[in-house]
């Protein structure tokens, strides 16, 4: 059974469509990040995913419920944690977990102990007992994590889990992502970063406009969306003579800032040929950068435009 | 992964969610009490001032006491839990505001069960300002009502305090914005403002005479007065009690397809 399967999913306010009929299927165990700027619909996908918000068309099915009509199943067997933690900042973060757990009916002293255990899984033992007011960024994205674990969700969505974050709390949290995942919880994330859906991701869906305009693994992605390029500049020689023997490995771009290109045609095995091929001509290599296609380039080419902060890493 | 959950089926199972919801509201009390006390000192503040200006009005034939403390204490009393009743409204708009209410509704806790949780932390909010005020209005020389009378004045008022946060749960469900407080505090303030708060029925005049007559929140006011102002009475608490049980019941349903529609 998929933990997450929409047709046609739609979601109308008013004349704006918000999201114009996507198709989804997560399968279990698997790590989904969902790719797009800013208003392109991931949001209000997560939302109705989570039974926040109804959808006006399609359907959607989470963990094997349809989010319209069996809302309730559905909110047992996710743990969400969306966009801005939304945290009470005069509760501590042990009161935080244990009303969640009382939420989710976990009897009281099962509840505890959970909650202890995640507050130690996620390093805030020492600040459970504070007012979530004091926590920084990454605390309060860590115990919104924790929150979202409390009921062993089968399901996990994660809203731009890393927005905001510095890079060590960007970190900690991809660690955590990971843990989880091994540990069987299949995970739903959006994001706008790029480095995030490309380093956590089983597979990739990006979204633009409301509209899936691609979706598969990272390295397939990128391989759809061109071969690598090798740069090349020169210590000395001659650069003509440099784009003839670049020639035989690919395409040549035209030469530009005294740096010569080639897209190499079966990819990074043959960087060590170049090398060789230089060398033998007596061209000494002053240095090399070999650049794969990145996920904006994919969205670049299925959308005609880039990603916004596209290629910046994360704050 | 496996659910730790307790079945569904059992009847209350829900009630250590609304009981944790209800504690929430108190932390914003203790926590932050100087954001807490001067609005649960304003009906003490009221009650004095109104004394002060129109303590004479017990002169008049027909007013129903000599003391007019004593006549506007139980005026107090309800206003101290509308206004918790607003503010539970204002504070509910905030957390929806700040998405703490989304975690709320993504958990598998049933819609009545939440709003049972907002609105009777209201109730138990209103016990600070009436504490406040019937503390001042004893040391004033206000008669004591009687434990009875006592009880079942707060009774009556917590009860109208949740009755009016489920008018303001409404309001912050519609309008989803802190924006709508002055909405929120008028209806609140207006429900109480047209009864026989302030003199007898008999001496009320015009619009003011007309709506109060008629207004159910009279009967409510009349039965929290019981005790203060003669003696405590079958026959002057079943209307209120009614009064309140309609009024409850229809603000209730209100809010709960206010919380069903959220979403759609």
């Amino acid at each position: 059974m998929a933990a997450i399967e929409t047709r046609g999913l739609v979601r109308s306010f008013g004349d704006v469509e918000a999201v114009a009929g996507v198709d989804l299927d997560v399968a279990d165990g698997e790590i989904y990040a969902f790719l797009g700027p800013n208003g392109a619909g991931k949001t209000t996908t997560v939302r109705m995913l989570v039974t926040l918000l109804r959808p006006t068309g399609g359907t959607a099915r989470v963990a094997g419920y349809d989010v319209a009509e069996r809302p309730d199943d559905v909110r047992r067997s996710i743990g969400v944690a969306l966009q801005e933690a939304a945290l009470d900042p005069l509760m501590t973060g042990r009161e935080l977990m244990r009303l969640q757990a009382t939420l989710h009916r976990i009897p009281r002293a099962k509840g505890r102990e959970r909650a202890d255990a995640l507050l130690q899984r996620v390093g805030l033992v020492e600040a459970a007992d504070r007012r979530v007011g004091t926590y920084s960024g990454g605390m309060r994205r860590r115990l919104d994590l924790a929150m979202a674990l409390i009921h062993e969700p089968r399901v996990l969505f994660l809203d731009e889990p890393t927005t905001g974050l510095d890079p060590t709390s960007r970190q900690a949290i991809w660690d955590e992502v990971r843990k989880l995942n091994d540990e069987g919880a299949t995970v739903f994330l959006t994001t706008q970063y790029l480095e995030e859906a490309d380093r956590l991701a089983d597979r990739v869906g990006i979204i633009d406009a409301g509209r899936m305009v691609a979706e598969d693994t990272p390295s397939a992605l990128k391989a759809e969306a061109g071969r690598p390029h090798l740069e090349v500049s020169l210590a000395e020689g001659d650069k003509r003579q440099a784009e003839g023997i670049l020639a035989r490995f690919g395409a040549v771009p035209a030469t530009h800032d005294g740096v010569v290109s080639v897209e190499l045609e079966h990819g990074a095995a043959q960087v060590a040929q170049v090398v060789r091929a230089l060398d033998e001509a007596g061209l000494a290599v002053g240095s090399l950068d070999l650049v794969e296609p990145t996920l904006d380039d994919v969205f670049a080419a299925k959308t005609g435009h880039r990603l916004e902060g596209a290629g910046a890493e994360p704050e | 992964m496996e659910a730790a959950a307790l079945p569904m089926s059992r009847a209350g199972a829900h009630l250590p969610a609304v009981g944790l919801l209800m504690r929430r509201a108190v932390y914003e009390v203790v926590r932050v009490p100087g954001a807490a006390i001067p609005g649960a000192l304003a009906p003490t503040l009221f009650m004095l001032g109104l004394t002060a200006t129109f303590g004479n009005l017990t002169k008049l034939p027909g007013f129903t006491t000599d003391d007019f403390m004593s006549f506007i204490v139980p005026v107090g009393i309800l206003q101290g839990a509308t206004f918790s009743g607003a503010a539970t409204g204002v504070n509910l708009a905030r957390d929806i505001e700040q998405g703490w209410f989304d975690r709320l509704l993504a958990a598998p806790v049933p819609r009545s069960a939440l709003l049972a949780g907002i609105v009777l932390s209201a109730s138990l909010r209103s016990l600070l300002p009436i504490t406040m005020l019937l503390v001042a209005a004893f040391a004033l020389g206000v008669e004591f009502p009687g434990v009875g009378g006592l009880v079942l004045a707060i009774a009556i008022a917590a009860a109208f305090g949740a009755a009016i946060a489920c008018y303001s749960t409404a309001l912050a469900l519609r309008f989803r914005t802190q924006a709508a407080a002055p909405l929120m505090q008028a209806g609140a303030f207006m429900a109480v403002l047209f009864t026989t708060s302030y003199a007898p029925l008999e001496l009320l005049t015009g619009v003011l005479h007309d709506v109060a007559a008629v207004n159910p929140v009279t009967e409510i006011v009349e039965a929290v007065r019981q005790g203060f102002v003669g003696g405590v009475t079958w026959g002057g608490t079943w209307p209120g009690l009614l009064a309140l049980v309609g009024i409850g019941a229809v603000l209730f349903a209100l809010a709960l397809r206010g919380l069903r529609r959220t979403g759609r």
